[in-house]
Formats: C-alpha cells, sequence, structure tokens
C-alpha cells in the first residue's frame, strides 16, 4: 500500500462525505417542515416568525446557510434537537455506538462461519454437504429480516427461554448480560449475511482451484492443505472482502427493522424518531452520520482489499 | 539402461454424452536419460493431453484404456495421490505455456520458488531463500534478491518464464515438461528463453519433453523429434532429418505449412496510386482524471502509407503498438494526427463516413470474440450485406470465396473449428468490397497448416479483387513471405520501413536485426 494510494484513497472519503452533506443539507431544505413554524406552533404571528428565522439565520442564503451549518458540525457541534432540547450530537454518537457494536459483531461472526463453510461447500461441490449448505444459504438470503428475526425470537426466547427477547444492556454495564441481549439480534443478521458470503466464497474457491496457477501449484508436488490454505484461500477471499463492505452499507439501511424489532436504541431507530418527529437537526445528523460510517467502511475494505492483493497497491 | 521416461502403447479416451472419445492411439516413446525429445502436433493432436497424463493430472471423463507409463523405475499409473507429490516437481517436473497465469498473483515470488525446495528437499527457510537467490541469479535474472520479494504483476512475461524455470530445475528433476514454454511470449523474450533451456540443459543433463505446435521451434532444440497427428505418432525422426526428409504425408504437410522467408508467395508489384497516407498518428487511452494524468500514447506519431494492392506488413512485439494503428485506422480508439483515405481527409473518428467505413475493412486476432454467438453466420454476414447494399442472395457466393459450403449460413459460430471461424470473419470483411483490409495478428491463435490456408486464402482474395492489405503479425518469417514492404514497432515508435528486397540490406534498424535473428528458421 503506498503513501500515494492512502492519501488518495482519504482524499475520495473525505470528497463523498462532503458531496453527502451537501445533500442532505439541501434535502432538509426542501422538506415541507419550517423549522421556525414547527417551534412556534400554529399561533405565530408573521413577526414572530420572522424574527426567529433571523436569529437562527434561516433568512440568510441557502449557501451561508449550509456553510455555517457546516463550520458547526465539523467543529462537533450537530445542533440541538428540538424534541428533546438536548444536543443532537452525543445522543447520536451513543446511538451509532450501539449499533457498530452490533454490525461488527454480526460480520465477525459471519466471517467466522461463512468463509469456512463456503470452502468446505466448494471442495465437496456437488455432494451432500455442498446441497446442505447451499439449501441453508438460499433460505437466508430468500428470508426477509423480520420473518427470521421472529422465528428466531420465538425459538430462542419464547419456547427454550435461552435468551432475552428484546432490549439492550450495554457491556460496560454488564458484559454477560450484554452479549445475552446482542445474540438474538447478531444471530438474525448473521444468518442472512452468511447466506451472501457463503455463496460468494463457494463460486470463488471453485474459481480458483480451476485457476493455472493452482494447477501449477499442484504440479509442483505441493500437498493439497498447502495448494488450499497458502494459494487458494487469499484469492478467494478478495471479492467477499467487497461483499461485506456492500453488506455493510446493507446493514446501516436495514439495520432499523432489526433494532425496531429487538428494541435496540440504535442508529436507524434514533434516525426514525427524528424523522417522525421532523427533528430536523437529528435528521441531519444521523443521516451525516450513517453516510460518514458508510465512506469510512468502504475505505477500510479497500485499504483490506489492497493488502490481501498487492496488484492493487501501487494503482 | 533404463529410459528416464518411458510411454508403451498407452491409449486414452475422454468420456463424453456422445460417448467414448480416443484422443490418444497406443503411444509408444522414450526419451533416453538426457536426451530432449520434441512433441510436435497441432491443436487437438492429443499432445497436452499425454502431458497431463504423465503429470497425473488428467480431468475427470479421462479414460487411461491400456498402457504403461513410467518414470525410470517408478510405474506411473500405480502411484498412490499421496506419493504423487513425491513424483510432481521432484522428479518430474513442468514448465507452462502461459508464465502470467501459472504464478500466484497474491504470493512474493521467493514463496512460490522457495516452497517447493522446502517440500522436496527439506531445506529450513534460510536455506532455501539463499539457494533461490542462487537460482534466480542463475536463469540470469538481475538483482535475484530483489526479484524475490516482488510480486508476479511486477515483472515480466520473460521474467515470469525464467522464475518457473528456476522452480522447474531447483530440484533436481530427472525429467522436465516443456508445454509450449515461449508461446505466450514474444519473438526476442522467447529466443532468449530457448538460449537459457539450451544452456541449462547443457549443464544438468536433465531429460526433457518439449512440446509444441511450432516444428521450426522443436528441431532446434531437441535431439529427436515425434509428430503427433489425431492422437496417433506418425513420424519419429532425429531433428535434423524431419525437414529435409520427411517420410509420413502430414509431417510434409506440416513442413510445407512452416513460413520461410526465403519462399515469396507474391510476385507482382503494387501500384504507385497511394491509397491511405497517416501521418504522426498518436493513439490515446484514457483521459486524464482529477487524480491522475492521461497515461502516455500509445504510439509516437507514426507515419505510413498503403498503396493500392499493396500488402504492407507491420510487425513488432506485444506492447510495441501496431494494434493500436490498426485500432486508430478503424475508429476504435481516439487519435492525434491525419490520415488521407481516397482524398479524403481524417483527424478524428467522426470523420470516417460511411464511404471510409465501407472501404477499410478489419478482421481481428480472435473470431471467438469478434464473431456474435447467438447469431448464425447467415446472419453475420447479411449485416454488412444490408449496411453496404448487398443482398442477402450474395451470402453463398462469399462463403463460397472463403471456401466455405453455402450450408454454412445456419450454423452457429460455435459449431465451427477456429479456421472455419476466420473464414467467416474474413468473408464479413470482404462483404463489403473493401479497398484496405487490416489484418490484426489474425493467424496467431491458429496452428501452421491453417495458417497456411488461410494465406492462402487471402492472396486468392487479394488476386480478385486488387485489395491491399495492413497485415499486422508478430511472425516476421510470415510477413517477409507475403509483403511488398514491412514497417517495424518498437515500444511505440516506427523504427523501421522497408521494402522487401532491402531487408536483408546492411541498413536496417538494429532491432529489427534482432527480430530476424530471433525468428526460429527451420534446421536442415
Amino acid at each position: 500500500m503506498s503513501l500515494a494510494w492512502l492519501v488518495r484513497r482519504l482524499m475520495l472519503m473525505v470528497y463523498t462525505v462532503i458531496v453527502v452533506s451537501m445533500l442532505v443539507f439541501a434535502i432538509t431544505q426542501i422538506l415541507p417542515a419550517d423549522a421556525a413554524q414547527s417551534l412556534l406552533g400554529e399561533n405565530a404571528t408573521p413577526e414572530m416568525l420572522a424574527a426567529l428565522r433571523a436569529k437562527l439565520g434561516l433568512d440568510a442564503p441557502a449557501w451561508q446557510q449550509y456553510l455555517h451549518w457546516a463550520g458547526r458540525i465539523f467543529s462537533g457541534d450537530f445542533g440541538i434537537s428540538m424534541r428533546t432540547s438536548q444536543p443532537v450530537g452525543p445522543d447520536m454518537l451513543t446511538a451509532l455506538s450501539r449499533s457498530l457494536l452490533l454490525t461488527v459483531s454480526s460480520i465477525l461472526v459471519t466471517l467466522l462461519v461463512a468463509v469456512p463453510l463456503g470452502v468446505v461447500a466448494a471442495l465437496r461441490q456437488g455432494k451432500l454437504t455442498d446441497t446442505g449448505v447451499s439449501l441453508i444459504a438460499y433460505l437466508g438470503v430468500s428470508l426477509p429480516e423480520f420473518v427470521t428475526a421472529t422465528l428466531l425470537a420465538l425459538l430462542l426466547a419464547d419456547t427454550l427461554h435461552w435468551l432475552p427477547a428484546t432490549g439492550y444492556v450495554s457491556l460496560l454495564e454488564d458484559f454477560g448480560d450484554g452479549i445475552r441481549h446482542l445474540a438474538l439480534p447478531v444471530l438474525t443478521i448473521s444468518v442472512i449475511l452468511i447466506a451472501h458470503v457463503v455463496r460468494m466464497m463457494r463460486s470463488e474457491t471453485l474459481d480458483v482451484l480451476k485457476s493455472d496457477y493452482i494447477r501449477a501449484a499442484r504440479l509442483k508436488g505441493l500437498p493439497e492443505r498447502t495448494v488450499l490454505f497458502r494459494h487458494a484461500l487469499r484469492n478467494a477471499l478478495l471479492p467477499v472482502v467487497t461483499i461485506i463492505a456492500l453488506d455493510v452499507g446493507y446493514l446501516l439501511g436495514g439495520i432499523i427493522v432489526i433494532e425496531e424489532i429487538f428494541a435496540i436504541p440504535g442508529i436507524g431507530r434514533a434516525l426514525m424518531v427524528a424523522i417522525t418527529t421532523r427533528d430536523l437537526p437529528s435528521i441531519q445528523a444521523g443521516a451525516l452520520i450513517m453516510a460518514a460510517t458508510y465512506a469510512v467502511t468502504n475505505t477500510l475494505a479497500d485499504m483490506a482489499y489492497a493488502f490481501l492483493d498487492p496488484r492493487i497497491r501501487y494503482d | 539402461m533404463i529410459p528416464a521416461l518411458a510411454i508403451k502403447n498407452y491409449t486414452l479416451d475422454y468420456a463424453t454424452a456422445a460417448g467414448p472419445v480416443r484422443v490418444l492411439h497406443d503411444i509408444s516413446l522414450e526419451i533416453a536419460p538426457g536426451e530432449v525429445l520434441g512433441l510436435v502436433g497441432e491443436s487437438g493432436s492429443g499432445k497436452s493431453s499425454l502431458a497431463w497424463a504423465l503429470m497425473r493430472h488428467l480431468p475427470e471423463n479421462a479414460r487411461e484404456i491400456s498402457g504403461t507409463l513410467r518414470l525410470g523405475d517408478t510405474d506411473l499409473l500405480r502411484l498412490h495421490p499421496r506419493e504423487l507429490t513425491k513424483i510432481r516437481g521432484r522428479r518430474l517436473g513442468m514448465v507452462f505455456q502461459d508464465p502470467s497465469t501459472a504464478l500466484n498473483p497474491t504470493l512474493p515470488i521467493g514463496r512460490q520458488v522457495t516452497e517447493t525446495l522446502i517440500q522436496h528437499r527439506g531445506l529450513s527457510k534460510r536455506e532455501a531463500d539463499a539457494l533461490a537467490i542462487d537460482l534466480l541469479g542463475h536463469v540470469e535474472l538481475r538483482d535475484p534478491a530483489a526479484i524475490m520479494r516482488r510480486y508476479p504483476h511486477e515483472i515480466s512475461g520473460g521474467e515470469k518464464q525464467r522464475v518457473i524455470i528456476a522452480t522447474a530445475f531447483g530440484c533436481r528433476p530427472d525429467v522436465i515438461l516443456f508445454d509450449e514454454p515461449t508461446t505466450a511470449l514474444d519473438v526476442i523474450t522467447g529466443a532468449r528463453i530457448l538460449e537459457l533451456f539450451a544452456r541449462l540443459r547443457e549443464e544438468t543433463g536433465v531429460a526433457a519433453l518439449y512440446i509444441s505446435h511450432d516444428l521450426a521451434l522443436v528441431t532446434r532444440v531437441a535431439d529427436r523429434v515425434v509428430v503427433l497427428k489425431h492422437g496417433r505418432l506418425v513420424e519419429e525422426a532425429p531433428a535434423a532429418d524431419i525437414f529435409r526428409a520427411p517420410r509420413h504425408a502430414d509431417t510434409k504437410a506440416l513442413v510445407q505449412a512452416v513460413p520461410r522467408p526465403e519462399r515469396r508467395l507474391i510476385h507482382d508489384k503494387p501500384g504507385d496510386e497511394v491509397l491511405l497516407a497517416a501521418s504522426d498518428i498518436e493513439v490515446h487511452y484514457g483521459r486524464a482524471s482529477i487524480f491522475r494524468q492521461a497515461p502516455p500514447p500509445a504510439t509516437r506519431r507514426i507515419g505510413l502509407d498503403v498503396r493500392a494492392g499493396e500488402i504492407l506488413g507491420l510487425v513488432g512485439e506485444s506492447g510495441s503498438g501496431k494494434s493500436s494503428v490498426a485500432r486508430a485506422l478503424t475508429g476504435l480508439a481516439r487519435f492525434s494526427g491525419k490520415v488521407r483515405f481516397d482524398n479524403h481527409e481524417i483527424t478524428a473518428a467522426r470523420d470516417m463516413n460511411a464511404a471510409y467505413r465501407r472501404d477499410v475493412q478489419i478482421i481481428f486476432q480472435h473470431p471467438d470474440a469478434s464473431l456474435n454467438p447467438r447469431h448464425k453466420v447467415g446472419e453475420i454476414l447479411s449485416r454488412p450485406l444490408k449496411l453496404y447494399g448487398g443482398s442477402a442472395a450474395e451470402i453463398p457466393r462469399l462463403l463460397e470465396q472463403v471456401r466455405l459450403p453455402a450450408p454454412y449460413a445456419g450454423r452457429w459460430p460455435h459449431q465451427l473449428s477456429g479456421g472455419e471461424k476466420q473464414r467467416v470473419a474474413i468473408a464479413r470483411a470482404f462483404a463489403a468490397r473493401p479497398k484496405l483490409v487490416i489484418c490484426d495478428e489474425i493467424t496467431a491463435p491458429l496452428d501452421v497448416s491453417v495458417q497456411a490456408q488461410i494465406i492462402e486464402l487471402l492472396l486468392a482474395l487479394r488476386a480478385a479483387t486488387g485489395t491491399a492489405f495492413l497485415f499486422i503479425t508478430h511472425d516476421l518469417n510470415l510477413i517477409r513471405q507475403i509483403a511488398h514492404r514491412i514497417a517495424v514497432m518498437r515500444g511505440g515508435e516506427m523504427v523501421d520501413l522497408l521494402p522487401i528486397e532491402d531487408f536483408d540490406a546492411d541498413h536496417v534498424h538494429p532491432y529489427t536485426r534482432e527480430l530476424m535473428a530471433a525468428s526460429p528458421v527451420p534446421v536442415g
């Protein structure tokens, strides 16, 4: 990974976040809700509205408002929530940390399960193991997350009473209980992700095993284990990194459903609440934080890709 | 003395949906210790199947009907899969056709050399590293220690093949199989690999089976040559004799098909009228973006002219820019410079009007990629006819022109052989009644005998229509048989543009001389 590449990649990330911030600002400008109106209520006189608009800076040209807003955000001030009258930033970041915990643990579980499963399915191509793995993968892909979530909750919480059905407990307060509360949502997300990753891993492993350099490695007299782990695995993992990065995008958007079902106060839920109450600063902060997280994840994925594939480094 | 490698009465079938297909009929041959046996055959002759059988790497549908394969005193057919790792790489090495795909792209070179030394010779990592640096130095790689740390994409194709050869020789095997080791390389690089092979062979006394479709090349490296045709051994002779006195009819045909520069196939002179004149052509790929500069042009101010009815040869190694010239002249690539054709001036692809596009046709290297697999031959040919005012009734005539039977109009491209597909591509180009046909390496994927037929066909078409050709190739021997003038390109620049009579003269560019020296001319 050359430094120039890294710098260029980071610049691209910053650029993405800036463009997204413009979009977020523009969209919230178009929204029918007028901040002054919603703050003062229906009985406000035009004079009161004008005064408040001037105070909030709403009468300035849009680009000035944007720069003002962006400047504040750059210094970490996301504004005051209209709903709770509390600063938006800390609340959103706390919510984000919960969602990230959920996402990262789900991805770890997925990688631990799906990569070996995919490889095994490829090695046993056409045999019973392969069919079984593929079948489970298809199930995972085809069931919507709320169905998977409900089924798992019915089984593990309501019937077997192994896990709590809903709620969130911070790992810092009570690690054991925190993990128990995390288990069901992580399991639900993992089932879906594992389905993606297993199928990808299986087909990539099959492709790589057919390649000339694998044949060359075999004909050099290397044992099959070495061929598989040293020569095939790394190359088969490359596209999986891309899939995972895309899945993170899916998770950040789709996590709302999971958070609703399992009552986890994460970023998805916070954004839902903000939208239903037309809490403008919270909507802006939530959308921007999600986009920034996505941009950072993609950059991390690119770096992981560059680490795995030496051909990327000097690009 | 026990032969290093002995194949006796070996017969191999492939099971297919339509029943078993015999690929090798009762093959018997022996290689003495230290001997190099050349195995020559066209594609489909079964030469690769024989190599895979020896490496015990046959596809699952292979059925070994009879015979024995022995490496020294080891019966290869009776080996347990686990014992194979002690034979492959250690006693029986292999050098592959395409070095660019035979190395793992995500492992450093050093690792890929040392892993066999550690596996087969039981060396420690440090000993293996030291030996690998020695081995890489011995195959004339500069700065072997640095190469060890590089990845395959960071070294050239010729260097990769040297790495693979170093690996194959590293465990001092009894026999090494060479499967067309220079086919994927350009002529000069290939010639240096052959020199390396000759030297290593002399030093190590290794026995080798050298597989190739190129008879001229094999006679230069082998002691003895066997010719394989449709799965049968049809001839076996000392390398020096095979060109002088081929016995079997198939061998004679192979010998006939090998291009020899001294055997000219055209004897006329082109007219003086200049058909196409290109000057200062620079071909550009990619544009500048915020993050990077535009790449340098693929060619540097190339100028050439083609006269009516002339065959102008354009030769150079891969990457020399010769295909870029073809792409510019057909409007497929962005270029700067000027093209004058039939008193019509062209400075960009958008200036190429319908008349120009009809008059200048191109035939590509790979007919598989240039013929739409979802269109039947008739439909492929009807497109240019419709576009340029012909009628579908001409299709049988077009097919006849390229010596294909008229019913071929109803066939799909995948039902045709490589040579037949290229004939369809030729027919498509001639459907427009062009004045200039650009042939971009059109015989490169074909066997020599098919190549000879295609060349003969092109010359017949030229005689009938008076069409001029810009014939792009890396095969100097071939182009010296047919071109009136030859342009030589290297690194995007044109280093020579000579009439054929002057090609042997003293004032040719040193690079042209180097190319000629590297082009294998048959021994004998």
